[in-house]
């Protein structure tokens, strides 16, 4: 095949339609070619509502992708999120009939076990990640292939979501006559480019906060221990802002953007805005401070419901992060970092994906990290599977391909 | 379900009235205050409903004669009497009216729940049916009327003929169900007899029903969805029924878990969806266990118009029946008593209101109001000053009962500068 070594990422955002023409270099590394890019309409909170108009949009962000590029898109991999998604941890348990050595087809049978777990009847399985395997009761072999044993354990992080909504995106797709790689959710694949191994290994939450939806992701010695979707994001900010102040949506944009400040307001100057008359528009002031308590209190919010739902996944789990990465387009926002040091009381970082190279001003802009994302994750499940790169496979999420799982 | 049999009796009339009593004995277990009455021996004998007043068979009038005592002390120790049945047939058509008289006579409030016959069943019956309905929306305090052609959506329908009777009795039942539900409604959140009476007390009007169940995290959103597809809430021609209406009831029952939050979303679209003019009339139940599944009510009427609730013995006409003799009645009527007729300005409503002021309070954001709807003072919390702007039309965000789609600062209660227009 020519295209063998170019992956193209789709996400399908709230906000704007992003599509990344990435190639893998041989050292593994992801090399950005160009990005195609639509303004989104019809997705609110992450999910499709109106297919045909998402349809129409992901075709133009296509077509500016082949331009910029000059590469014929055949097959792409797809972030999904959406507040439907839910995830929980489970451990699957295997019992060889003898004492033997540990063959691929176990680590199946096993992974197989951990998911005969009831979930809601509309949902189907979208991913199950491996985070540590225990061979009769050893904890955490690293590569139990090369163990002996009676007693496979291991346990996964699972994500279910529910499947029409799934194939709401798939279809919006498959109608375009492009080929669908596999699905996966939008924060493991900014997790790809936005965490270093080795803030996995030490713990890290990962926050990607878009335009609908604040995806985040938690990572505690190098396997995932929680993920969530929050269907809160920027466009909550800016709806906030117009209500509160009542000014229009596009005007509540502009303010959020170019002056708005998500830090804490008690206790700063404050001042007055003056947004100018225009042939539409009355002009008027507007209170700083306003202003900022607006943003301050649903960014304060959007952190505290994070860190609630991380506390109550797993205990003692906040304990064991070490730092907050925060990406996505809210990023951008100003005093975003300061509001998630009071909340999570750990340091936090802006980020954006990293390793890679090519085209610099895509890479480093924050809103793009899901799409570079799905490149790294495509490059990593594709790359050829040895039996030394299969724990790492399975490690990062890559356990399952998604022709196997539409069964 | 919390119904306390010494206060309302439901009285199943002719066949369809006995079938659909059975039904409610099966849905809800343990039902009492259940009354059958039919002149149709097997009927009766079939039905599980323990109380059965055998109407002998014959001139109706002549036979309601014979239970009029009966009957008489069937009713007491009610305070509302709710019948049910069909319209159309002799037994159903004559029987209803002349029960409700009985019962309206006796001074309890009497409400009923009648399904209009089918096209197919000829122009006859439907006449009969008709009659009948005028009559006892003249009696009643309140009558849900069922348009069995409705049912279908308005077009001829391909079901077969025994199936289009089953959903008519069901859809009979479920009105039925919203209107028992709404009379126990209780506390601070209640629908009174006098919005039961405004909504529904309109001699001419249809009545306009809604019903969705659903579980789960977007329990709410699903059932009004569900219940909004209702066909008995399409007016032909004109789209949901709800935008003609000046007053909607709507009960909600569910797990304890309802949260304010969730409520307010339905209200929410429910006015959108309705319009500036009109009120919402909202009760709850949530006294379901955790995780039970959560269901919305709906009722409203078009056309039609209000006369006073109370009233006296001369406006009405003795009962003409159907057949040849007039039926003797034991009792003069007597007007509504008060406290039958809850005021919405009584000691007990005043306290909720103030309790509840966003419940309770006229849900209308226009001066505009129908002239029989008191006039409502506006609370501090009121509706229309929640918005969720954008995301008007979306699936709300709930996370911990929280409708957060809702602006935070909305929601703690923080003051804002508004911005000074030059």
């Amino acid at each position: 095949m020519i295209n063998e070594q170019i992956f193209v990422g789709l996400e399908i955002g709230t906000t704007k339609i992003s599509v990344i023409v990435a190639e893998a270099r041989a050292d593994d590394q992801i090399s950005i070619l160009g990005v195609g890019e639509t303004p989104s309409r019809g997705v609110r909170k992450g999910e499709i509502v109106d297919m045909e108009t998402v349809t129409e949009c992901v075709r133009e962000a296509i077509l500016d992708a082949e331009d910029k590029t000059n590469v014929e898109i055949g097959n792409v991999w797809v972030a999904i999120t959406g507040s439907h998604l839910a995830s929980f941890n489970n451990r699957g348990s295997l019992a060889l009939p003898e004492e033997r050595q540990i063959e691929p087809e176990d680590l199946d049978a096993v992974e197989i076990s951990a998911k005969e777990v009831a979930i809601p009847t509309p949902n189907t399985f979208l991913h199950t990640i491996l985070q540590a395997y225990h061979v009769d009761g050893n904890q955490n072999v690293i590569d139990p292939l090369k163990s002996e044993g009676a007693m496979l354990e291991a346990d996964f992080h699972i994500v279910h979501g529910i499947k029409t909504r799934i194939h709401n995106t798939l279809r919006c797709i498959e109608s375009l006559k492009i080929g669908i790689e596999d699905v996966v959710l939008s924060s493991l694949a900014s997790a790809q480019v936005v965490l270093s191994q080795d803030q996995k290994n030490y713990g890290a939450l990962m926050i990607d906060i878009g335009g609908g939806t604040t995806d985040y992701l938690v990572y505690i010695d190098g396997s995932i221990r929680h993920s969530g979707v929050l269907a809160l994001g920027g466009d909550h900010i800016t709806n906030d802002i117009s209500v509160g102040l009542r000014l229009p949506i596009a005007r509540a944009e502009f303010l959020k953007i170019q002056e708005g400040s998500a830090a804490d307001p008690v206790g700063s100057p404050g001042g007055i805005i003056s947004l100018k008359n225009d042939p539409r528009f009355l002009g008027c002031d507007v209170d700083r401070s306003s202003l900022d308590t607006i943003i301050h209190l649903r960014v304060n919010e959007i952190f505290e419901l994070i860190r609630r739902d991380i506390e109550s996944s797993v205990e003692g789990i906040m304990d064991l992060i070490r730092g907050v990465m925060i990406t996505g387009g809210g990023s951008k926002l100003k005093g975003i970092a300061q509001v998630a040091e009071e909340v999570f009381e750990i340091p936090v970082e802006l980020t954006r994906a990293r390793n890679v190279s090519g085209a610099t001003q895509i890479f480093e802009d924050p809103q793009y990290s899901t799409a570079i994302g799905l490149t790294k994750y495509a490059r990593l499940v594709t790359k050829n599977i040895g039996p030394e790169s299969m724990l790492e496979r399975f490690t990062q999420g890559l356990g399952s391909l998604f022709k196997k799982r539409l069964r | 379900m919390n119904t306390n049999p010494s206060r309302r009796i439901l009285v199943g009339v002719g066949n369809a009235g006995v079938t659909v009593l059975d039904m409610l004995s099966v849905e809800v277990p343990g039902m009492t205050g259940l009354l059958a009455v039919n002149n149709d021996r097997d009927s009766l004998n079939a039905s599980i409903v323990r109380d059965k007043i055998e109407v002998p068979e014959g001139d109706p009038g002549e036979g309601f004669r014979v239970i009029d005592d009966e009957f008489g002390q069937a009713l007491e120790g009610a305070s509302v009497v709710i019948l049910c049945g069909g319209l159309g047939g002799e037994t159903g058509s004559f029987l209803l009216s002349a029960l409700a008289i009985r019962a309206k006579s006796t001074g309890l409030t009497t409400m009923a729940c009648v399904g209009m016959p089918f096209s197919f069943e000829g122009k006859h019956r439907r006449d009969l049916a008709e009659r009948a309905l005028e009559k006892l929306q003249e009696i009643c305090d309140a009558v849900i009327v069922i348009g069995n052609d409705q049912l279908s959506g308005g077009s001829p329908s391909t079901a077969a003929v025994g199936e289009a009777f089953l959903l008519s009795d069901r859809t009979l039942l479920a009105s039925l169900l919203a209107l028992t539900g709404m009379l126990s409604t209780s506390g601070p959140v209640k629908i009174t007899r006098a919005d039961i009476h405004n909504v529904l007390g309109k001699p001419g009007a249809l009545t306009h029903f809604g019903f969705g169940k659903a579980e789960g995290s977007n329990r709410l959103h699903e059932a009004l969805e569900r219940a909004m597809k209702s066909p008995l809430l399409v007016l032909p021609g004109k789209g949901s029924a709800l935008k003609e209406s000046s007053m909607i009831l709507l009960l909600l029952r569910g797990a304890k878990d309802i949260s304010f939050a969730e409520v307010q979303a339905v209200v929410s679209k429910i006015e959108q969806i309705a319009g500036e003019n009109c009120q919402i009339k909202m009760g709850v139940h949530a006294d379901g266990p955790l995780g039970s599944s959560f269901e919305l009510h709906l009722l409203t009427s078009s056309g039609g118009t209000l006369r006073k609730p109370a009233k006296t013995s001369e406006s009405i006409e003795p009962n003409e029946p159907i057949g040849s003799k007039r039926t003797a009645l034991s009792q003069p009527i007597k007007p509504l008593r008060e406290e039958e007729m809850p005021s919405r300005h009584g000691p007990l409503e005043k306290g909720a209101d103030e309790l509840f002021p966003v419940f309770t309070n006229s849900i209308s954001k226009s001066g505009k109001k129908s002239a029989a709807v008191p006039k409502q003072m506006q609370g501090t919390l009121a509706l229309d000053t929640y918005q969720r702007g954008r995301f008007d039309k979306s699936e709300p965000t709930i996370v911990e009962g929280e409708d957060l789609d809702v602006p935070t600062f909305l929601r703690k209660g923080i003051k804002l500068n508004p911005p000074s227009r030059k």
